[in-house]
């Protein structure tokens, strides 16, 4: 199956395309998608973290990771079983007219298509087109009605697409049985395991959403900072109006930095 | 030496508690011609009147004397003190049996014990508290029941005699057998290292809870846990004791005191070194808690954990006049309890951890579940929390539960012992410092003993500013800072210490 979606998702957006896909890779499920930053790349990680195959389908020759920000997790895709494919010769770069040829592409190697967070007429709809002129089953996942990047996802979802809150939804829809509605979805920060430090003093925020509330102790460990210095920067991100506490966890506070 | 009254043939003395202090209490046995009979004055209560059937039983069955047929009048003086409990059978029994033989009352001495109708000496509570008393009366020899003598010696400076009956003490007083004095060894500490019964090392994840716990022994601060049910707060509280230094000889006696009134110390094992922990249930009366009881006031709860824990789950449950009879303990660590019979003082030094739910279903914020609570009735639940008492804790941490999808990927925490090395470590600085932890650091002490930089300063004075922090509210964040700080680098109070110890306390509420 494909997740495809914003290449600059919103926080939510990029956990629910990695959650997924480390759920649906848990499950033996080959994730497919397109190897560009924002959900492109959490699909692929989420995948990794599940342990299972995932395969990028390249705009570019594969001799070429564009872009460059990839390049280890192109490696990392390689080293886990995984593939880089591509239907443009070696050392073909990155041609804006080479994508949509790309999103076909990757809608053919699918069973079904995922669209997580899309803006209106985004390459990810495309990829959607494809997958419906190609006969596959198409799905999205639903977003914030105060989102731009869930326009997208809403317009399939009116026009008939299946609803995704979880990876049993995908799992059923791909085995043709009748989905259950089932808990919320753990966000993935509580099951990584280590990420990159921040850097500077907002470096923190980059990794709070505003969908959910992200605990301290899960941040520590994504970002392998010790747990009280977790605590002080985070009640230095309240105090100038940047995050919220919401339960045991933060949340980002929306309208300053979003993308 | 007692001076020989005309008339008066045996005196032997005996005491009588009223709360933590021993009242010296001395029988007067006088057997005159008269009207045969037996009178026991003296004030005595209900239980102290029947002392007259034991003894005379216990007499007889002793093989020992009854003055049968004559006078008998029995004076437990001071007459204002009211005498209750069977603990002054054994004096009055000694000094009928001295009387009726004729024989000298024994210089400084003193009895304890309820006797049994065949005259064996059985146990009576308070005995090290009445040791303790006595000594200051200048009393230097005790008779004793003999399960409550290594009770005895632990007041010191005291021959205690460990007394199986009567019969056998009389032996004693008349020099045909004499008893050994009490020679077991002086308590030794309990091994520092000992590995607590509630470890850290079982709690998985729960980084907030575990810090605020390390937090809160280090500095003595009072601690909240707020979250579902099942979150594991209880199971969080009952590792704080571990996170503890074991008590000191000092405060393993005040302790064992509180606990000799109620009866409640091990034969033969009468210190404990672990710290207390009192977890009473949200029904507990305000006796129960406190202290009191009809006639004389016993010790409650909250004195059982004196230098303890004293843990109160579902702290919404209360009763608010139960929680508003906390705070003049909490304030000044004891509690004095008056009644028609007189005051008593019990010490009652505890550190407070409290755990509610956030509401009435208990699933307010949880991450899986959706609460079913009308908003009202999360407010009204939520105020009964808020005001006086919640000023006094220091330290408020959200403990939500572990997904299950979580559950067994997170890291084995720390044990007990590792973090314990650091709160000792920490503690000990504190009573270097200022002789006493941060927890009871006043605003004058703050000032002296944690000055902030500008830095700290001007970030908590912008933080109350925004967010309408309390005077309290302030000093609270204070008081966690300088803690942070000595676990940290034991140096002054800097900007992150704040920032962190501003991490551990609940969103605050529209007052």
């Amino acid at each position: 199956m494909a997740i495809v979606g914003a290449r600059r998702p919103t926080p939510y957006g990029e956990a629910v395309a990695e959650r997924l896909a480390t759920d649906l890779a848990h499950a033996g499920v080959a994730v497919v998608s397109g190897l560009a930053v924002g959900v492109d790349a959490a699909a692929h990680e989420g995948a990794l973290i599940g342990e299972g195959c995932t395969i990028a389908v390249l705009g570019t020759g594969v001799d070429v990771i564009y872009p460059a920000a990839n390049t280890d997790l192109a490696a990392r895709i390689v080293a886990g079983g995984g593939a880089l494919v591509s239907q443009f010769p070696d050392g073909t770069g990155p041609k804006r007219d080479h994508f949509p040829r790309r999103n076909w592409t990757m809608a053919a190697l699918a069973d079904l298509v995922v669209v997580v967070e899309a803006a209106e007429g985004s390459g990810a709809l495309i990829t959607a087109e494809a997958g419906l002129a190609q006969g596959k089953a198409v799905m999205a996942v639903p977003g914030s009605v105060f989102s731009p990047l869930s326009v997208g996802c809403h317009q399939l979802l009116r026009d008939g697409a299946g609803l995704v809150q979880n990876a049993r939804d995908v799992l059923g829809e791909l085995n043709g049985l009748t989905a259950v509605l089932d808990d919320p979805l753990t966000p993935p920060d509580r099951l990584a395991v280590e990420g990159e430090a921040p850097r500077g003093r907002d470096g923190l925020l980059r990794h709070l959403s505003d969908a959910y509330p992200v605990e301290p102790g899960d941040l520590a460990r994504r970002l392998g900072l010790a747990f009280p210095d977790v605590v002080a920067r985070l009640t230095r991100l309240e105090l100038e109006g940047k995050a919220r506490r919401m339960g045991a966890g933060y949340l980002r506070v929306r309208g300053r930095g979003m993308t | 030496m007692l001076p020989r009254l005309p008339g008066v043939v045996a005196r032997v003395l005996s005491c009588l508690l009223r709360g933590l202090e021993g009242h010296l209490v001395e029988i007067q046995v006088d057997i005159s011609s008269g009207p045969v009979g037996f009178a026991l004055v003296g004030l005595a209560s209900g239980s102290v009147r029947e002392a007259k059937e034991r003894v005379r039983s216990a007499i007889h069955n002793s093989g020992l004397p009854f003055p049968s047929q004559r006078k008998l009048t029995v004076n437990l003086a001071p007459a204002e003190l009211r005498k209750d409990g069977a603990g002054l059978d054994l004096a009055i029994g000694v000094g009928i049996s001295l009387a009726a033989l004729g024989l000298p009352s024994p210089r400084s001495t003193a009895f304890l014990g309820e006797l049994a109708l065949d005259g064996a000496v059985r146990h009576v509570d308070g005995v090290l508290v009445a040791a303790r008393g006595l000594i200051r009366h200048g009393v230097g020899a005790l008779f004793v029941p003999e399960a409550d003598a290594a009770e005895a010696a632990l007041a010191g400076g005291l021959r205690v005699y460990p007394c199986p009956s009567l019969s056998i003490a009389m032996a004693h007083l008349t020099g045909d057998t004499l008893l050994d004095p009490y020679s077991g060894r002086a308590p030794a500490p309990a091994a520092a290292d000992a590995s607590p019964e509630h470890d850290l090392a079982e709690v998985q994840g729960q980084d907030s809870a575990r810090r605020a716990l390390e937090v809160a022994a280090s500095g003595g601060h009072n601690l909240l846990m707020y979250g579902p049910p099942g979150a594991g707060k209880t199971m969080l509280a009952r590792t704080l004791p571990g996170l503890l230094p074991p008590l000191e000889l000092q405060e393993a006696l005040e302790l064992a005191q509180v606990r000799s009134v109620l009866g409640d110390l091990t034969a033969g094992r009468p210190l404990e070194w672990v710290r207390p922990f009192r977890a009473p249930h949200h029904s507990v009366s305000l006796a129960g808690l406190i202290g009191g009881g009809s006639g004389l006031a016993t010790p409650g709860e909250i004195s059982r954990a004196h230098h303890g824990v004293l843990f109160l789950d579902e702290l919404a449950e209360f009763r608010a006049a139960t929680l508003q009879a906390l705070r003049q303990p909490m304030e000044q660590g004891h509690i004095v309890i008056t009644r028609r019979s007189g005051s008593v003082v019990y010490p009652a030094r505890f550190q407070l951890v409290a755990a509610t739910n956030p509401c009435p279903c208990g699933w307010e914020g949880d991450s899986q579940r959706s609460c079913r609570c009308t908003p009202a009735s999360v407010e009204a639940y939520q105020r009964t929390l808020s005001g006086p008492l919640l000023d006094r804790i220091d330290l408020q941490v959200v403990v939500a539960r572990t997904p299950m999808d979580v559950l067994g990927r997170e890291a084995v925490g720390e044990s007990s012992a590792a973090v314990r090395a650091r709160v000792v470590a920490a503690r000990q600085l504190q009573i270097d410092r200022q002789s006493t932890l941060n927890a009871g650091l006043r605003a004058p002490q703050l000032r002296r003993w944690a000055p902030l930089d500008a830095t700290a300063l001007s970030a908590l004075r912008r933080w109350a500013g925004q967010r309408g922090l309390s005077a309290r509210g302030f000093h609270r964040a204070w008081r966690v800072a300088r803690t942070i700080a000595d676990l940290d680098t034991g140096g002054p109070v800097r900007e992150h210490h704040v920032m962190e110890a501003l991490g551990y306390r609940l969103v605050e509420r529209a007052a």
